[in-house]
C-alpha cells in the first residue's frame, strides 16, 4: 500500500505531460463548439439591470430583432481583448447587442464601460452566475447569436476574433 | 566578431558541462572535476558578458540585437534588454545555474566526496539540458546579414528600473531550487548508503531560492502596480502563478528542512517537495515560453521550443519521479509526530502550503486541461482565487503566529495558551480599532486585519521578551508576512476607484482628498514623447498635499502607447492616478484609486528578504561547521 503511493507523483506527472504534449501538437484553432441549447428557445430570466433600477426580463429583450448577447466581466482579460468587436456590432446597427455583467462587481462594470466604451442597449446582472449556468457558460468571454424569434442560433465560446466577427456576420445577414 | 566569440563561448560551456557530466559520473579526480567546473563558469560567463557588450554597442548585425535594441534607448535598459528577451534570458538561466553548480563544488569535504559528485552530475545534466536547448532553439549569437542600421526597439513597458532587475532575482530563485533538485535526485540515487547531511547541504539553496523569489515576485508586482495603471498589484496571470507555485512549495520546503535537521523525520517529504518545486518552475518556464498560454509576459513564440523544453521536462521530472517512487523507502521513517508541537505545527503549514499551490496549479492549467478535452477556451480569473486561496491560507496563517511558541515533540497546550492570550486581547483591540477608522464592514477584512497583527504581535512579543532561542531570521521573515497580509487586505477591501472623463480646471473628490486638474504639458523623453497632466491634491481641510503628474507616453520607434501612473504614498495609503485618452475639448479619461496600506506590501516583502538574507547568512555557518 505505501509503495503504490510514492508511485503517485508519476503518475500525476505523466498525466499532465501528455496533456501539454497534446496541446502543442494539435492544430489549436479556438473553435466555435455546438451547444445544446442551439436551435432552442433563449432561457428565461429576470434579473436587475447594470443602467438603471430596473429589472432586466429577458422575455421583454429577446424576441423582437436579431440579438447578440455578449457575456463579460471586468476582471476578464480576453473580454478587453474583444471589445472592440462588440463595439463593432453596435456600429453597424444590425442587431442589438446585449451584455450579461458575470460574477462582477456593478460599479466596477459601469466604469469599465465608460473607459472602453458601451456597445450594450442594456446589460443584465449575473452576480451570482445563475444565469450563466441556464446558458451552458463554460467560462467568459461567451457570445451567442439569437434570431428575432428567441432561438440561439450561434454560440462562440472565448473572445471574438476578426475571423469570427466576419463569421457572425455573415450569420447575421443569412437570418435576416 | 564579438558575436562569434560569444557563440563560441557557448560552445565551449556545453563542453564543459558534458565534461564534468562524466568526471562527476566517473568520480574522477577532484581536480579534473574542478577544471570542468570553473570551466563550465568562466566560459557561461564570457558568453553572458559579450552578449550585454554587444547591446552596449548596438551591435545589429546580432539579430538579438536588432530585434530587441534601438540606439536611443538609455544604458540601463540596453542591459537589462539583454535579460528582457527569451534569447537573452536563457543565456542568463545557463549563467545562473553555472554559479550554483560551483557552490555546490565547494561543498566537498573529506567525507562527501561520492554525493557531492553525484550532484555535480544531475547539476551537469541540467545545465547541459538548458544550453542545447539555447544552442538550438534560442541562439542569442544568431547573425543576420546584411546588418541593419538600427534595431527594433524595446517593449516600453518593460523598460522599467524594477523589471530590470526583477528577471535575475527571480532566476535565482527557481535556478536556486535546481541545487535543491540535484541534492535530491543524489540522494535518492545512493539510497542513503553515504550517510551524508543531505539536508545541510540543502537548506542554505534552498533559503536563497525562496529569499530570492520573494522579493522577484514583490518587485514584479510592485512593477505591474504602477506600470500597468490598472491600481492592482497582483492578476493572477499564469506567469504571476508560475512564479508563485514555486515558491509556495519552497516555503513548505524550507520549513520542512528544519524538521528534518531537527528531528529527521519527514526526509521523504522534503525530497519529494525538492524535486516538485523545481519540476514546477521548469513547468512554468515552458507554459510561458511555449506559448501554450498567452499571458502580458509571453516571449515571441515558437513551437520547437515547446517541444524540447516539454521533452527535456519529461526527463528531469521522469527519472527523478521513478527515482523517488522506487528508492524513497531508504528515508521513511516511522517516527510518530505529534500534532501538537513545532513539528506538528510546521507540517500543518506544509500540507495547506501544497494545497494552496495545487488550487492555484489547477486554474492556471484548467483552461488547458478544458480545452484538451471539449475544445473551448475559457479563462480563469481573480474570483476563482481569491474565493479558493484565502479560506485555506487563512488557518495557515493562524499556525504560524503559534508555531514558533511550541516546542519540538511535545508542547503544554495550557502553557501555549497563556503565552499567546495577551497577544490575542491585542489583536482584536487592534482589529476594531481598524474597523471604527476604515468604517467599512467586511469579513474578509476583519480576518485579513486580525491575522496580520496577530503575526505582527506574537513576532514583537518574541523581540521583546529576547526569546533567543527564535532566530532573528525567523522573526524578521514572519512579521515580513505580517506586514503583506496587512498590506494586500488593506488594498483589497478598502481600495476605492473612480474613471472619469475631467476637464481641465475641474475637480473631483474621492475618499477626504479633493483632486483638481490643472493643466496638460508636452513633454520629450529620451526615446519617448508624452502628455503630462498636472493634479493638485487637497486634503479636506483645503491645505494643498501634493502635485501628481502621470504621463501618457508614446514610443515612437516600438510604435507603443504606454501610461505612467503617478503615486502619492504614505504609510496609510497611496493615491494614484492615470492619464488615459482624450482631448481639449472633451476632457481626459482619468482614473484615480484610492489605495489604503499598499506601502506595507512593499515593506512586507523587504522584510521578508532580509529575514531570508539573514538566515542565508546563518545557515552558510552552520554549513561552514560540519
Amino acid at each position: 500500500m505505501k509503495k503504490q503511493f510514492f508511485k503517485i507523483p508519476i503518475i500525476f506527472f505523466t498525466f499532465i505531460l501528455s496533456i501539454f504534449l497534446y496541446l502543442l501538437i494539435i492544430d489549436r484553432n479556438p473553435s466555435e463548439i455546438p451547444s445544446n441549447l442551439l436551435n432552442k428557445n433563449v432561457p428565461k430570466f429576470v434579473t436587475k439591470s447594470l443602467f438603471n433600477s430596473k429589472k432586466f426580463f429577458s422575455e421583454e429583450e429577446f424576441g423582437n430583432e436579431t440579438t447578440i448577447v455578449n457575456f463579460f466581466a471586468t476582471w476578464c482579460k480576453p473580454c478587453r481583448d474583444e471589445h472592440v468587436y462588440i463595439k463593432g456590432f453596435a456600429k453597424e446597427k444590425k442587431v442589438r447587442v446585449i451584455g450579461i455583467n458575470y460574477k462582477d462587481d456593478p460599479e466596477k462594470a459601469i466604469q469599465w464601460l465608460k473607459e472602453f466604451g458601451n456597445p450594450y442597449s442594456n446589460v443584465a446582472i449575473d452576480k451570482n452566475g445563475k444565469i450563466a449556468i441556464d446558458w451552458g457558460v463554460y467560462g467568459i468571454p461567451e457570445t451567442f447569436l439569437i434570431s428575432s424569434n428567441a432561438i440561439i442560433q450561434y454560440r462562440h465560446v472565448g473572445p471574438i476574433t476578426k475571423k469570427i466577427y466576419k463569421k457572425i456576420n455573415l450569420i447575421i445577414e443569412k437570418t435576416d | 566578431m564579438i558575436a562569434s566569440l560569444g557563440n563560441f563561448a557557448l560552445w565551449l560551456s556545453l563542453a564543459f558541462a558534458i565534461f564534468q557530466y562524466f568526471c562527476a559520473q566517473k568520480k574522477s579526480n577532484l581536480n579534473l572535476i574542478s577544471i570542468a567546473v570553473k570551466g563550465l563558469l568562466i566560459f557561461s560567463l564570457l558568453s553572458f558578458f559579450l552578449l550585454i557588450f554587444l547591446h552596449i554597442v548596438s551591435d545589429f548585425s546580432v539579430l538579438n540585437v536588432y530585434q530587441n535594441s534601438h540606439t536611443t534607448k538609455p544604458l540601463l535598459y540596453k542591459i537589462s534588454g539583454v535579460w528582457g528577451n527569451h534569447e537573452g534570458s536563457m543565456l542568463l538561466w545557463i549563467l545562473v545555474l553555472t554559479i550554483f553548480n560551483y557552490f555546490i563544488f565547494k561543498l566537498y569535504n573529506s567525507k562527501n566526496f561520492t554525493f557531492v559528485s553525484k550532484t555535480l552530475e544531475f547539476q551537469a545534466f541540467v545545465t547541459l539540458g538548458f544550453i542545447i536547448f539555447t544552442i538550438i532553439t534560442s541562439n542569442p549569437f544568431e547573425r543576420i546579414f546584411p546588418a541593419y542600421e538600427n534595431g527594433l526597439g524595446f517593449n516600453p513597458i518593460l523598460q522599467d528600473p524594477a523589471l530590470a532587475i526583477h528577471p535575475p532575482l527571480l532566476y535565482v530563485g527557481y535556478v536556486g531550487l535546481s541545487a535543491a533538485f540535484s541534492i535530491s535526485v543524489a540522494a535518492l540515487a545512493l539510497g542513503n548508503s553515504e550517510n551524508v547531511p543531505w539536508y545541510n547541504y540543502m537548506k542554505p539553496f534552498v533559503v536563497t531560492a525562496w529569499t530570492f523569489l520573494s522579493i522577484g515576485i514583490a518587485l514584479g508586482a510592485l512593477w505591474a502596480y504602477y506600470e500597468l495603471g490598472w491600481g492592482g498589484w497582483w492578476f493572477w496571470d499564469p506567469v504571476e502563478n508560475a512564479s508563485l507555485m514555486p515558491w509556495l512549495l519552497a516555503t513548505a520546503l524550507l520549513h520542512s528542512l528544519i524538521v528534518v535537521e531537527k528531528r529527521k523525520s519527514l526526509q521523504t517529504w522534503v525530497l519529494l517537495l525538492a524535486i516538485l518545486s523545481f519540476l514546477l518552475s521548469v513547468v512554468g518556464t515552458f507554459l510561458v515560453r511555449s506559448g501554450i498560454l498567452t499571458s502580458v509576459h509571453t516571449f515571441a513564440l515558437d513551437p520547437s521550443r515547446g517541444i524540447y523544453i516539454l521533452a527535456f521536462t519529461a526527463i528531469l521530472g521522469g527519472y527523478s519521479l521513478f527515482l523517488f517512487s522506487g528508492k524513497s523507502k531508504f528515508y521513511s521513517s516511522n517516527k510518530h509526530l505529534a500534532f501538537f508541537s513545532k513539528e506538528g505545527s510546521i507540517l500543518v503549514n506544509n500540507i495547506i502550503m501544497v494545497i494552496v499551490c495545487s488550487t492555484v496549479f489547477l486554474g492556471t492549467i484548467y483552461p488547458l486541461l478544458i480545452e484538451a478535452f471539449t475544445n473551448n477556451k475559457i479563462s480563469v480569473g481573480e474570483p476563482y482565487y481569491n474565493s479558493t486561496v484565502i479560506p485555506i491560507i487563512a488557518p495557515a496563517i493562524l499556525v504560524m503566529g503559534i508555531g514558533p511558541l511550541l516546542s519540538w515533540e511535545k508542547a503544554n497546550k495550557l502553557e501555549t495558551l497563556k503565552k499567546i492570550f495577551p497577544n490575542i486581547l491585542i489583536t482584536s483591540l487592534i482589529t476594531a480599532i481598524f474597523f471604527l477608522i476604515y468604517r467599512k464592514f467586511s469579513f474578509i477584512g476583519i480576518l485579513g486585519i486580525f491575522l496580520s497583527f496577530w503575526i505582527i504581535s506574537n513576532n514583537l512579543l518574541f523581540i521583546y521578551k529576547k526569546k533567543i532561542n527564535q532566530s532573528i531570521a525567523m522573526i524578521t521573515a514572519h512579521l515580513g508576512i505580517g506586514f503583506l497580509i496587512l498590506g494586500i487586505t488593506g488594498s483589497s477591501i478598502w481600495q476605492e476607484e473612480k474613471i472619469v472623463r475631467m476637464r481641465i480646471n475641474s475637480d473631483i473628490t474621492i475618499n477626504k482628498y479633493n483632486i483638481f486638474f490643472k493643466d496638460v504639458d508636452e513633454v520629450v523623453g529620451p526615446n519617448y514623447v508624452a502628455l503630462q497632466g498636472d493634479f493638485e491634491i487637497y486634503d479636506n481641510k483645503k491645505n494643498i498635499i501634493t502635485n501628481l503628474q502621470p504621463q501618457n507616453r508614446f514610443y515612437p520607434i516600438t510604435n507603443n502607447f504606454t501610461s505612467e501612473a503617478s503615486i502619492h504614498t504614505n504609510l496609510f495609503r497611496d493615491l494614484y492616478i492615470v492619464l488615459g485618452e482624450g482631448n481639449l475639448e472633451k476632457g481626459w479619461v482619468v482614473r484615480i484609486y484610492y489605495n489604503p496600506l499598499v506601502i506595507w506590501i512593499w515593506i512586507g516583502a523587504f522584510t521578508i528578504f532580509l529575514g531570508g538574507a539573514l538566515s542565508v547568512n546563518s545557515n552558510l555557518k552552520k554549513l561552514k561547521k560540519i
